[in-house]
């Protein structure tokens, strides 16, 4: 085991100090003379032509300086990738409430809201699509963009998987399960809202400051819609307050409006939005609509799955096409089958939109096959976790894509160690016979694989600079964001290992397009193996310059260096500090910055054929969640957590604990509470006092620990753990509950009315509370 | 109007609307801008901040309401020296820190919670923060946090 300095060791998290003492410049913290205040007018219809838009008289009103509409955007404002099918502003029609239609900077926000009031705006309402599995009848609405391909507009994708002939083996099957599963969307309820701060540049272009999880893709929206050259963009991102997925496309219309108002006005403008603009406007975790069906053999081999979903993707196809096919990818969960084919088809609506949620498309599809999988367990008489340990993916087996596994596979460790730290045996058993006629507990599990990084949906590569300053500071960029799990500290860390310095000496510039190097977009739980391993390669070439310095100077070879804390030693000489070393690099004339790119091993997917090597590694994890409910009320009580998840190597160990801990909190809040209630396209719940998300109190004490398998092109070993933690904890949840309450909820959330009833009340909605938000301070 | 109050253990007086929050008061007329905007409507705590040694959501109180009282924000939080305080570097040597947004009403109202309660059992401390709203963090490390600072003081009493 090599010993590492900083590599697995607690460490103080680099941007933590600024951030307790209140001092960190979030974007709503910026204040410049002279900044303008920025507020859009928002579509009260959830799918309507635009008939006339007319900014003048918003011109008058006082304090107002101006006002854009999507004709101030080249092409106009068209962006989005893969699908281009969003607008910096509406185009034409809106398709959700909440779509930005206009844009108005002023001297105050209430002018600029003033402003919004101001415009003449005449909508003529369509025909709109809430119910996802009538979004591809012949006669629906069209919402989706026109398409020569002959398919209904409203289609968005098709995403299989095929391996062999689920149905053939199904009817061979002594033991099938056929239901059918419900995800609801979900808020990303990031404390802090949506912001963006554009100030033109002297030369002309703009200076913007967005809180968004990728610099360089704000940069090419704004360049591509503004005709603004590369060098004439600059992105930077302050702290983000939280993102979890949600601060991508949104955010990018923010930027986009807020550099267009800037080179409008020559002004700095700024743009922050309040918690119920920020609810309605931005897009969601999608809801999806599942047919399970599983089949096993007597002794519990699980042989076939058949999995057919519809997924919701609202109005616009954002990051959609991503989310379905790694939902797609993983639907049949962790395990063997004799045949198996997922079957999953996205479609738009007017319910608001959907785009990329931490686990992106897993947590949905894990609700449907990880309650299947236990429905199963339970319909052959066998214990869920052994169920789950005798079928699970192991090193060698090859997945229903087709793909061997050949290193760095720690499912059947992760259960066992959830099994032996829950005390599952006897808690199982016990909770099987209860007779308290008011509150039962129960103990749920289940298992997880999720692929690292990107996979095949796109170019997969992330390069990272070192530079050591005249007074001997070392600075890193990135081109990744970190909007909260703690990747800028992780590449610190890297860097003060890999150079042999105090990581005191390490410093990191926030993401800045003018100083990092464009490295994709900070998704898809990649800064550690992605940027990580960037760090690692730009960190090696400093330091292999730093080595020949040395041993220049000690008049030896670089392989008979050694070193002492920073010191470098030879074979027969004094330590010689690191400051002497560098200063002798410099007379030498050796660069002392350098740079370095990963590009992650090569995948591919065929897309026809449902088949290939989705991703090139795999985090495996399983989870256990004890809960009490009580049978008066519906009230389920998170009792005791407990999650064990193969990352790989842990580098900085504080911040993967809280991967954990975040994880598990957010996805009790997506298995209890958290439901985005569209009543016929108007958000229901607005602010915190109706979209619950759990506190300190719902939240259990959670027993984390760490499975660490090496995985040999991970830096350190490392793999990922940010969004798998909140993958699975959904339906370990449910399954608790069915064993306490011995009723399944197969629609989420497992509210009160769910669990008691097993049914949701019927309750009547309202479009006032949207109508009222759009047009208040 | 003058609004006059003791801000931080500092006088202060300053000229503002009489209609505004509290919250608005500190970030907009004092350029005190770690007391968070987050829901504006008291839910989520990110705007906490101690008010006669009561933690109070800032958004609720109306500016006006603070005149000869004593407001203590985030700002007003540091170790005599001026680096942070014992639960500032508690927050951060516990992990309790991730996007940070939300952290400045943690530790307001863990240092509230501390003023009343030296010694609060894990419970009590999750209680104590069920106003203060975290979508990061799962509260755990920030519990560990806070749980540190009340036994560390409790032996710099003893």
């Amino acid at each position: 085991m090599t010993d590492y300095r900083y590599i697995g060791k607690p460490i103080d998290r680099v941007d933590a100090l600024e951030k307790v003492r209140g001092t960190a410049r979030f974007v709503g913290d910026y204040h410049l003379p002279g900044m303008l205040y920025a507020r859009c007018l928002r579509s009260e219809l959830p799918h309507a032509r635009i008939v006339k838009l007319d900014v003048t008289p918003a011109l008058q009103v006082p304090g107002v300086v101006a006002v854009i509409t999507s004709d101030d955007f080249i092409d106009h404002g068209r962006f989005g990738f893969p699908i281009s099918d969003l607008f910096m502003l509406a185009y034409e029609k809106v398709r959700y409430v909440g779509e930005g239609i206009a844009c108005v900077a002023a001297e105050t926000p209430e002018a600029a809201l003033a402003g919004t009031k101001a415009i003449l705006c005449e909508l003529e309402e369509l025909p709109a699509i809430f119910d996802m599995e009538h979004a591809l009848d012949p006669n629906a609405p069209q919402i989706g963009p026109a398409r020569e391909d002959g398919k209904h507009p409203n289609f968005l994708g098709h995403f299989p998987v095929y391996d062999g002939d689920p149905e053939a083996v199904l009817v061979d099957c002594d033991a099938v399960i056929d239901q059918n599963y419900e995800t609801v969307m979900q808020e990303h309820a990031y404390i802090e809202t949506e912001g963006s701060l554009a100030i033109p540049t002297v030369e002309g272009g703009v200076l913007a400051y967005v809180s968004c999880q990728s610099p360089f893709i704000a940069r090419g929206h704004i360049m591509r819609t503004l005709g603004l050259g590369e060098t004439a963009a600059r992105v930077i991102n302050p702290p983000v307050g939280g993102s979890f997925g949600g601060k991508d496309d949104l955010n990018y219309m923010t930027a986009g409006q807020v550099a267009c108002l800037a080179l409008k006005t020559k002004r700095p403008v700024r743009m922050t939005f309040s918690r119920e603009e920020s609810m309605i406007a931005s897009y969601k975790r999608g809801a999806m609509r599942m047919r399970v069906r599983v089949g096993a053999d007597k002794a519990g081999k699980l042989r076939a799955c058949h999995f057919k979903a519809t997924y919701d993707s609202g109005a616009y196809s954002s990051q959609s096409p991503f989310t379905s096919w790694r939902a797609s990818i993983h639907a049949m969960g962790p395990y063997r089958y004799d045949a198996c084919t997922v079957d999953l088809t996205t479609v738009y609506t007017n319910n608001g939109f959907a785009g990329a949620f931490r686990g992106f498309g897993n947590p949905e599809v894990y609700a449907g096959i990880e309650q299947a999988i236990d429905e199963l367990a339970e319909k052959l008489g066998i214990d869920p976790l052994d169920f789950r340990l005798q079928n699970c993916l192991r090193l060698g087996d090859t997945t229903p894509h087709g793909q061997t596994l050949t290193e760095s596979v720690g499912l059947s460790d992760c259960l066992l160690a959830v099994r032996k730290a829950s005390d599952w045996e006897r808690k199982r058993a016990a909770y099987a016979h209860q007779s308290d006629p008011d509150r039962r507990r129960g103990i749920g599990v289940t298992a997880l694989f999720h692929g690292t990084s990107l996979g095949a949906e796109g170019t997969d590569e992330a390069t990272g600079t070192i530079e050591i300053h005249q007074d001997n500071r070392v600075t890193l960029t990135s081109g990744l964001t970190d909007y909260g799990p703690g990747s800028r500290t992780v590449y610190c860390m890297i860097a003060a290992e890999m150079l042999g310095v105090d990581i005191q000496r390490i410093n990191i510039h926030l993401p800045d397009t003018n100083l990092a190097k464009d490295s994709g977009p900070t998704v898809a739980s990649r800064s550690t193996m992605l940027g990580g391993n960037a760090t690692r390669i730009a960190a090696l070439n400093l330091r292999q310059n730093l080595d020949y310095a040395a041993a220049d100077l000690l008049g030896c070879e670089v392989f008979q260096l050694q070193r002492a804390g920073e010191s470098y030693l030879g074979p027969s000489e004094e330590p010689v500090p690191w400051e002497v070393v560098v200063e002798h690099a410099r007379r030498m004339g050796l660069v002392l910055s350098t740079f370095g790119r990963w590009s992650a091993p090569k995948i591919h997917w065929d897309e026809e054929a449902g088949r290939g090597v989705p991703y090139f590694a795999y985090h495996f994890g399983a989870q256990i969640a004890e809960v009490e409910v009580d049978l008066r009320t519906g009230l389920t009580d998170v009792l005791n957590y407990y999650a064990a998840h193969d990352a790989g190597k842990v580098i900085f160990p504080q911040g993967a604990y809280g991967q954990i801990y975040g994880g598990v909190a957010q996805g009790l809040g997506y298995a209890l509470y958290e439901d985005v209630d569209y009543m016929d396209g108007y958000l229901q719940s607005i602010n915190f006092d109706t979209y619950l998300i759990p506190t300190s109190v719902d939240v259990p004490e959670i027993n984390g620990s760490f499975v660490e398998t090496h995985y040999s092109q991970g830096p350190f070993g490392a793999k990922n753990i940010a969004e798998p933690a909140m993958v699975p904890v959904a339906p370990t949840i449910l399954n608790a509950i069915a064993q306490a309450t011995g009723r399944r909820v197969r629609k989420l959330p497992a509210n009160l009315e769910r669990v008691l009833l097993g049914e949701t009340l019927h309750k009547k909605g309202s479009p006032v509370s949207c109508k009222v938000a759009l047009k208040s301070v | 109007m003058l609004i006059q109050f003791t801000l931080n253990n500092q006088p202060v007086a300053v000229e503002a609307p009489s209609d505004i929050t509290l919250l608005a008061l500190l970030r907009d007329h004092l350029r005190l801008t770690g007391s968070k905007e987050a829901c504006e409507v008291g839910e989520c705590g990110a705007c906490s901040v101690i008010l006669d040694g009561e933690l109070v959501n800032s958004c609720l109180v109306a500016a006006p309401q603070v005149s000869g009282r004593s407001v203590i924000t985030i700002e007003g939080v540091r170790a005599p020296d001026g680096g942070p305080n014992d639960m500032q570097q508690n927050f951060i040597s516990y992990g309790a820190v991730q996007c940070g947004f939300c952290i400045p009403g943690m530790i307001m109202a863990g240092e509230a919670l501390l003023l009343k309660n030296p010694q609060p059992t894990r419970q009590q401390i999750r209680v104590a923060l069920a106003g203060n709203l975290c979508r990061c963090t799962g509260y755990q490390q920030i519990v560990d946090a806070i749980e540190a600072t009340a036994k560390s003081r409790a032996r710099q009493r003893a």
